[in-house]
């Protein structure tokens, strides 16, 4: 583990800051479940994960334990933690600065307090990696992180912080318009200079802030012209534009749903997952209980999203989002050992969080 | 003027094979906005545009024939304000001549809708007046595709901007130190003059020294070139004076020669023989019932689009963003007529006339052959108050089906 973790700051952080949470070593287990929801709708009844230091070895009906290793009986559900793509947690009034409107080098992998309780939190109710974005007012508010709840860096230049929304046009400022903004952020990436130059060779995602379907028009047609790569945020009628959103292979990231929102943000989902466009939730925690990034998918199955398609927005679809796949979201071998275990089925609204491992390491509950 | 025809078929386009399903609309009387009103009138429209025009005819069977008592091109209303509100206009800086409104506008917005409803098929939209030069406005059909560049029948169709309290308001002087770019806009009447001429001159100069050269320089000197109408909000007899004068200044110096069209004239009978002298085009504000109207209170008389008509001064009825259902374009006609206007008058003030100033006559402002299929559909005779809106066609589709 800790070999890799510092393979992984070597490759994102070629400035080698040093990792924000000391690792220690767990030791190897197994836990087998009633139920192991492996991902890509696939669940095995009678499951088990095997984990050796920190990682996902071996998963599945057929996972043979080697001697010597303790295997945790579970009576419900395991799954893969799920991944918040939009969060403030543990960032509270460091993750926006106002003196300026375009910030593109500030790393929003050091707004967060690492120690805070905003992270335990999460974890407490199954969400074991956030996407650390910046507060809503700037025009580019920096480079998003995606962290574990331990406080550790998945990957520290996650995507580009960019803003069309209005929320960003209300300082006293320039840009105040969106013919200014669009005008402000199409010279930025033409110069390419720093984070800009990464994200217009598409090296670099961009999160594309938005709110009302004009908006998301306007930053489609931005992203295409500038032939950007990433995902928009915010927009709760996203689906009703999903062809053209497809059409610029970006992806979303809608707002957390609740169960008495407008019925339009939730059939949403169901209208992107029909036009193949890849999306996920944002949770913005801690504004919103963690618990609504759960309550949020569960929303939006209530309009007819598939449960399989719920659960991939929140675990494995998100990784791909986030550009960290090859690490979490899923209980491949080779994944990071972040894990849920869960009373029942994880959509189940009656269904409690029992204990959160994250890199092997109990984080919550169970005195397994 | 009014010329009523009672033959045969008036003009078709011969063999035209319908690609789409097209429309017949059958009226009894068809105001053409040419000045010829043609009875008992099958209007074809095929792929989005009037085929053919039969006039003296019975009405013809079919599923797909609309009947109305009265067609008239779709209106048009040269002082739209469906935009963004604030995110429309840049505020960071004064002179904005290159910023686009088409970039800020919201097609999914309800109220292009209600436009149609109302019998506005195409509108300009300008940036809203708080700059002084606040950049292009568009010209747009009210409906079809949700995309502004769908709906765009003349991109960059005016340069807009403001004269009066609207562009200084909300600025204020700075106290010590200037805080933000409020303490450096202009708080006076004087100062949105001074930003205006000083904008003019500058860009005049850019033309000459190319390292003077501003974001911008060359919209102003298209617009001194005449190549731009440029669009300037004015309601007082003061604004209207300051509008004139600079546009006069500018010819005076040899500048150029600018097309102007002031928006919002409300007080523009108070000193016709400026606008006569110099040239310029009047789109006027709503007729309001105790005269004030604007945000100065400016005073609209119910004569003035007869009054200015009759010195031939060009002239564009708008609603100018009302939402109040007795402000609409058609009912602001009808006040013009009372005022003094004839129809005739009135509804070339709400079709050709604004057609004519934003350029975009060769496609709308009058129902002929080969121009696009917007036509509105009455209940009798137009602006009428026992009159109303049956039914509504754009580029050739039933958007507000009287059949329903």
């Amino acid at each position: 583990m800790l070999t890799r973790a510092l393979f992984l700051s070597a490759l994102l952080a070629p400035g080698g800051v040093p990792d924000l949470a000391a690792v220690t070593p767990p030791d190897s287990f197994a836990i087998r479940a009633a139920r192991v929801h492996l991902g890509g709708g696939v669940v095995v009844e009678n499951g088990m994960v095997l984990v050796e230091d920190g990682r996902i070895t071996a998963s599945g009906a057929n996972v043979t334990v080697p001697d010597g290793v303790p295997v945790i009986e579970h009576e419900g559900d395991l799954s893969a933690g799920m991944i918040a793509l939009h969060d403030h947690s543990a960032t509270r009034g460091e993750n926006y600065d106002s003196t300026r409107a375009i910030l593109a080098e500030a790393q929003l992998v050091f707004a967060l307090d690492v120690g805070h309780s905003d992270l335990a939190r999460l974890a407490s109710e199954g969400v074991t990696s956030i996407v650390v974005a910046p507060g809503p007012q700037a025009l580019v508010g920096g480079i998003t992180a995606v962290v574990k709840t331990t406080g550790r860096a998945v990957k520290r230049r996650a995507q580009l912080d960019v803003s069309l929304s209005s929320i960003s046009l209300r300082a006293a400022r320039f840009p105040t318009s969106y013919a200014g903004a669009v005008a402000e952020l199409t010279r930025r990436f033409e110069e390419a200079e720093g984070a800009f130059a990464d994200a217009a060779a598409g090296k670099l995602p961009v999160l594309l802030r938005v709110g009302p379907r004009h908006e998301v028009q306007r930053a489609v047609e931005f992203a295409k012209r500038l032939k950007l790569v990433g995902a928009l945020y915010g927009a709760p009628r996203a689906g009703e534009l999903a062809d053209a959103i497809k059409a610029a292979n970006l992806a979303v990231i809608l707002p957390p749903f609740d169960p008495g929102d407008d019925s339009r943000g939730p059939k949403s989902a169901v209208q992107l997952a029909a036009a193949g466009v890849p999306f996920g939730f944002a949770l913005d925690a801690p504004a919103r209980h963690p618990a609504s990034l759960r309550l949020g998918a569960a929303a939006c199955m209530r309009a007819g999203l598939e449960p399989s398609a719920a659960w991939d927005a929140l675990t494995s679809g998100a990784a791909a989002i986030a550009g960290v796949d090859g690490y979490i979201g899923s209980l491949a071998p080779g994944m990071d050992a972040d894990l849920v275990l869960w009373s029942g089925p994880p959509l189940d609204l009656g269904s409690s969080v029992v204990a959160v491992y994250v890199d092997g390491k109990r984080v919550f509950g169970g005195d397994e | 003027m009014m010329l009523l025809l009672f033959a045969g078929p008036l003009l078709s386009l011969a063999g035209s094979p319908s690609v789409h399903e097209g429309v017949t609309v059958y009226a009894e009387r068809l105001y053409t906005s040419t000045g010829e009103v043609v009875e008992n009138a099958a209007i074809r429209v095929e792929d989005g545009k009037i085929a053919a025009i039969t006039g003296g005819t019975e009405a013809p069977d079919g599923d797909d024939v609309l009947r109305a008592v009265a067609v008239t091109a779709g209106m048009i209303d040269a002082s739209v304000r469906i935009h963004t509100g604030n995110f429309s206009v840049e505020d960071a800086h004064e002179i904005q001549p290159h910023r686009r409104v088409a970039e800020a506008l919201d097609p999914f917005d309800y109220r292009w809708k209600r436009m149609l409803r109302s019998g506005v098929t195409t509108g300009l939209v300008c940036p809203e007046d708080r700059n002084v030069i606040g950049g292009f406005g568009v010209v747009l059909k009210m409906g079809g595709e949700p995309s502004i560049a769908a709906r765009t029948v003349k991109a960059d169709a005016v340069v807009r901007g403001a004269i009066g309290g609207e562009p200084s308001r909300g600025n204020h002087p700075a106290r010590g130190r200037p805080s933000d770019f409020y303490s450096r806009r202009p708080t006076t009447r004087m100062g949105v003059e001074w930003e205006w001429r000083k904008a003019f001159y500058d860009a005049s100069a850019a033309a000459r020294i190319p390292e003077r050269a501003f974001p911008g320089s060359d919209v102003l000197q298209a617009v001194l070139a005449g190549r731009v109408p440029l669009s300037i909000q004015a309601w007082t007899t003061q604004d209207i004076r300051t509008a004139v004068f600079l546009k006069e200044e500018m010819q005076r110096e040899g500048l150029g020669e600018i097309d102007l069209i002031i928006d919002a004239a409300a007080e523009a009978w108070k000193e016709p023989q400026l606008l006569t002298r110099s040239g310029v085009k009047i789109i006027l504000p709503p007729f309001d019932a105790d005269g004030r109207t604007g945000p100065d209170g400016a005073f609209i008389a119910w004569n003035v689009a007869k009054m200015l008509q009759d010195l031939g001064v060009p002239i564009a009825l708008s609603s100018h963003g009302a939402s109040d259902p007795t402000q609409r374009l058609a009912r602001q006609a009808g006040y013009a007529m009372r005022g003094g206007l004839t129809f005739d008058e009135a509804l070339a003030a709400v079709t050709l006339q604004p057609a004519r100033m934003l350029g975009v006559e060769d496609r709308v402002g009058t129902v002929e052959v080969g121009k696009d299929a917007d036509l509105v559909l009455w209940s009798g005779t137009p602006f009428e108050i026992t009159s109303r809106i049956t039914g509504v066609l754009l580029d050739g589709a039933v958007v507000i089906d009287p059949r329903q």
